[in-house]
């Protein structure tokens, strides 16, 4: 299938989301879409199958002008879609997932379950994409889950496209490797792919070509042999450093200790199971995981919003049990939630109340139990121009400001007071590469001055870019602590619950995993757009 | 692939003996309280069982004292067994025994006074019947929700049905054609909601809750003026269906073979929903759409549209269940005759945790328990009337926090679906 896109346009408002967009995609070809968190390629992706409709411009297949109305009539001409954020059903069956909106049955709309399993081994099968037609799709890793959603955008009447919207967000190494290959393998078959992607050297090593968008505009066509920095500096518009200053870790004495934490969930699953770590005064040691493998519950065990079932927790010598979230925040407990939208701010508040959100009862923005509005204003004015947060006035809500200026207000709340040890989970995630280049240095600085940082992050270019040590998490224990210098397949095979001795390299898995290697470790990461902010 | 040969997270052991316990004392409390009272209260009393249908002549005569001190042992020992500790699977079923070992043993207490009988085949048959709106009112709540929309309103549709039902009985002097009015009443009464929650995404709560009051004051406003009329509310009743020799069997006949319309729908919408539900595409798109919407939207399952017909179908459901409170129990329509009864079929859907088969669980034990509480005060118990209609939901109460636990909504419930978020 021949894809043509001419002078494609959205507005939502006065906004321009997409202004003008031209591309091809030629048969058997894998073409890349490159562009940072809101430069528009969600909404783009979005018109093209069909949730959105274009205010003007045509897409034409094989040289004929389409226009679809809804998700459904894209599939009938041949397209397929695998979702940034997963659509599938949890307590669904696979079969049940890939079957939804054109069920197999056997007349009278009565479902026939045995066409539906024959129709996803079948096709698993052609492809090599190895799938239980009843496994229930909440409980299989992510990587499984994504094969769900291809083999799903596969079993259309005829696809002959797929768009893939930044598929190795949620991925480890080994299934990136693992996607990039199948990817190869459907381009081969005559497959036309449309790949969605910030992240340089995957597009580097599977696209036959490359568009850059930048705030709804194709600012570049490259070819696949274009450096990352020059793919960067056209994303963002100006040349981009990719790498962190820092000078070796002087650490102190132990800031965090935590002792066999076990945590069991409601579904009786122990979350994190005799978890074992130690973060020292001064180093940043950076937590490795798929997500899912109990950072978030380690996160939250910390800070104190959830009870442990056993273990112990001590910040800066002392034992928490027993003390509340005020209390340890108190105590010198900085935190930078992993979701910002749920745990960072209060989305209806303004920038200058949610940066005095951890202080307001305190002097001098309290006085006798009342907010003193003139303190908090002059302080959200300082810190505005401190961390370079851009918004037209700190009355305005938090919710009107970028992913990249919100998370500089929790940020610039945390940071703003002295603290013994600091929490930062996912701290640049949808953040562009600019704010992820200022946050980074923050961190690293705010290392030097003493604090102990643990940074959980599913991005493995920044924790090579911050820690000083890493430690691999999976399935809720520590499997193993490594220097920043160990080799990215070894973490790589960690984080899939493979133990050290084990995941040491045996020569041969170089060339596995030479595709997503690259010769600089400490590319920024730019955006990993997880609240959808595309728009 | 590394991720399909990885293990899995450790689980804790289901095997292994767990302690409950706070369960546990309750249960041995109440227990202990039962044998207590047994000991000290009850003397020589019996309580007679009889089945007073079939065979009239037949009745049994057991000794109160003895049976509910076996009881109040056996609740007793459920719960020091789970004080002990015992195999996480075994705590449900203990947690069941010792629930209805209390619950029985209060039974025969209170059926032990002089001159009360317990007629089994007359109580269980008026069970079933006085089940029967939780049953039709909780599956229409089944039929909206699963698809995402909260229907709070089944109060109001109940009322719509009811009342015109008789109205278009008396009409036309044909009472199937009062209940075909009364479901038509019903699904028009949701439309609205379906058409704000669909088209307008308006909160759904807050919709229902004034469709209700806008049922209540129609309603109530009609009754005044049909009162001024003759022979627009009067009273009309389905016939019972009698299954011939069947209907003679001790117990299960009057119970199953002798009873009236509105009871065999209800069973056969029970078993028709669930079909539906779990056995079609329909089901399959109604399951999508009150889970993950975007994920039906993306294979072309057009969420609104869908959720506005299974809004509008589930009243259909509702507003024949509304038909029960006046052609069902042969009565006129009187203002707010529905007495809540809408929102205790809302219970029964989060008790039969969105699955028609345990709507049908929660609506019996809800039937039952009000018949209960109606024979008791008929037979001039000595215990308040008043706490007699506490027992519905006190034993509800004890089901819900002691043996099903936390119910999961569908995850998208009341959620308006606007194409194009993410």
């Amino acid at each position: 299938m021949r894809l043509e896109l001419k002078g494609l346009t959205k507005k939502f408002g006065s906004f321009t989301a997409d202004d003008d967009i031209d591309l091809v995609v030629e048969p058997g070809q894998i073409h890349a879409v490159l562009g940072e968190n809101g430069a528009g390629k969600s909404t783009l992706m979005n018109m093209l199958y069909g949730i959105l409709q274009p205010t003007s411009g045509a897409i034409l297949i094989d040289g004929e002008p389409v226009s679809f109305s809804g998700p459904g009539d894209a599939i009938a001409a041949g397209l397929g879609m695998v979702h940034q954020h997963f659509k599938l059903v949890g307590p669904f069956s696979v079969a049940d997932n890939v079957q939804l909106g054109r069920e197999h049955t056997q007349g009278m709309g009565v479902l026939s379950a045995k066409a539906a399993r024959k129709a996803v081994r079948d096709v698993s099968e052609q492809y090599g994409l190895h799938l239980d037609p009843d496994a229930v799709c909440e409980d299989l890793p992510v990587g499984v889950q994504q094969r769900v959603e291809i083999v799903k955008a596969l079993s259309g009447p005829k696809t002959e496209l797929l768009i893939l919207d930044e598929p190795t967000a949620v991925l480890t190494p080994a299934e990136i490797t693992e996607l990039l290959q199948i990817m190869r393998n459907l381009a081969a078959a005559g497959t036309s792919i449309l790949f969605i992607s910030h992240k340089l050297k995957e597009v580097q090593a599977v696209a036959d070509t490359i568009t850059v968008i930048r705030r709804g505009k194709v600012v570049a066509e490259l070819e696949p042999t274009a450096s990352e920095s020059e793919m960067a500096s056209a994303m963002v518009g100006r040349a981009v450093s990719l790498r962190v200053d820092k000078t070796d870790a002087e650490p102190g004495e132990p800031r965090l200790e935590v002792k066999d934490l076990t945590v069991v969930s409601d579904a009786g699953v122990k979350v994190l199971d005799g978890l074992e770590l130690t973060v020292h005064s001064g180093e940043i040691v950076g937590l490795a995981g798929v997500e899912g493998n109990g950072q978030t519950e380690l996160a939250r065990s910390i800070l104190g919003l959830l009870k442990p079932d056993s273990g112990h927790i001590s910040i800066d010598g002392r034992d928490v049990h027993g003390r509340g979230v005020a209390r340890r925040i108190a105590d010198g407990l900085g935190y930078i939630p992993e979701d910002r939208g749920r745990d960072g701010l209060v989305a209806e508040f303004s920038v200058a109340e949610n940066i005095v959100l951890n202080q307001y009862r305190d002097a001098p923005y309290a006085k006798g139990g009342v907010v003193d509005a003139g303190a908090v204003h002059k302080r959200a004015v300082d810190s505005i121009a401190e961390f370079d947060i851009r918004t037209q006035s700190p009355d305005e809500s938090a919710s009107s400001l970028s992913g990249g200026n919100q998370q500089k207000v929790i940020i610039a709340r945390e940071f703003s007071r002295s603290r013994r040890f600091l929490v930062a989970a996912q701290p640049t995630r949808g953040v562009d590469v600019g704010a992820s280049q200022f946050i980074h240095s923050r961190l690293v600085a705010e290392r030097d001055t003493g604090t102990g940082v643990l940074l959980i992050s599913s991005e493995l270019d920044e924790i090579y870019a911050l820690a000083d040590r890493i430690a691999v998490i999976y399935n809720g224990r520590i499997v193993g602590e490594v220097d920043p210098d160990t080799p990215r397949e070894v973490i790589g095979r960690l984080m899939v619950g493979a133990d050290l001795a084990a995941a040491e390299p045996p020569p041969a898995a170089e060339a596995e995993t030479a595709d997503v290697e690259a010769s600089s470790d400490t590319e920024a990461s730019t955006d990993e757009d997880a609240n959808g902010g595309d728009r | 692939m590394a991720v399909d040969t990885a293990p899995a997270p450790a689980l804790v052991d289901e095997r292994a003996p767990a302690r409950h316990l706070r369960a546990g004392i309750v249960y041995a409390v109440l227990g202990l309280l039962v044998i207590l009272a047994a000991v000290a209260l009850l003397g020589d009393r019996t309580t007679t069982v009889a089945f007073d249908k079939t065979l009239t002549d037949a009745s049994w005569d057991a000794p109160t004292r003895t049976v509910v001190l076996i009881l109040g042992v056996i609740a007793t020992a459920a719960g020091a067994w789970m004080i002990a500790g015992l195999p996480q699977r075994w705590y449900k079923i203990a947690g069941a025994a010792a629930v209805a070992a209390v619950v029985l043993a209060l039974l025969f207490w209170a059926y032990s006074q002089e001159g009360t009988v317990f007629r089994a085949e007359s109580i269980l048959a008026g069970a079933l019947f006085l089940s029967m709106p939780y049953i039709f009112g909780a599956l229409s709540g089944v039929v909206c929700e699963r698809s995402g929309v909260i229907n709070i309103g089944i109060e109001g549709q109940f009322l719509m049905g009811a009342f015109t039902g008789v109205l278009v009985a008396n009409i036309t002097g044909n009472i199937y054609a009062g209940l075909a009015g009364a479901m038509i009443a019903g699904s028009l009464s949701t439309m609205l909601l379906a058409l704000l929650a669909t088209r307008f995404q308006v909160n759904q709560v807050v919709v229902g809750v004034i469709l209700n009051l806008l049922a209540l004051g129609f309603t109530s406003f009609m009754y005044d003026q049909l009162k001024k009329a003759d022979g627009l509310n009067d009273a009309f009743s389905v016939p019972v269906i009698s299954w011939g020799p069947l209907a003679d069997i001790p117990v299960i006949g009057p119970v199953l073979f002798q009873q009236k319309l509105f009871v065999y729908v209800g069973l056969v919408m029970v078993a028709v929903v669930w079909f539906l539900l779990y056995r079609t595409r329909w089901g399959l798109r109604t399951r999508a759409v009150g889970e993950h919407p975007a994920a039906a939207d993306s294979m072309g399952v057009n969420v609104n549209r869908l959720r506005y017909w299974n809004v509008v179908a589930a009243g259909l459901l509702a507003g024949f269940g509304g038909a029960w409170f006046t052609l069902g129990n042969s009565l006129a329509f009187n203002k707010n005759m529905t007495a809540g009864l809408g929102f205790v079929a809302l219970a029964v859907m989060i008790v039969g945790r969105w699955n028609p088969l345990g709507v049908l669980a929660g609506a019996l034990i809800f039937g039952f328990t009000t018949q209960i509480a109606r024979d008791l005060s008929a037979a001039g118990s000595s215990v308040p009337g008043e706490f007699l209609q506490m027992l519905p939901y006190a034993v509800t109460l004890v089901v819900v926090a002691g043996l099903i636990g936390r119910a999961k909504a569908p995850a998208a419930d009341g959620v308006p679906y606007n194409p194009g978020d993410k």
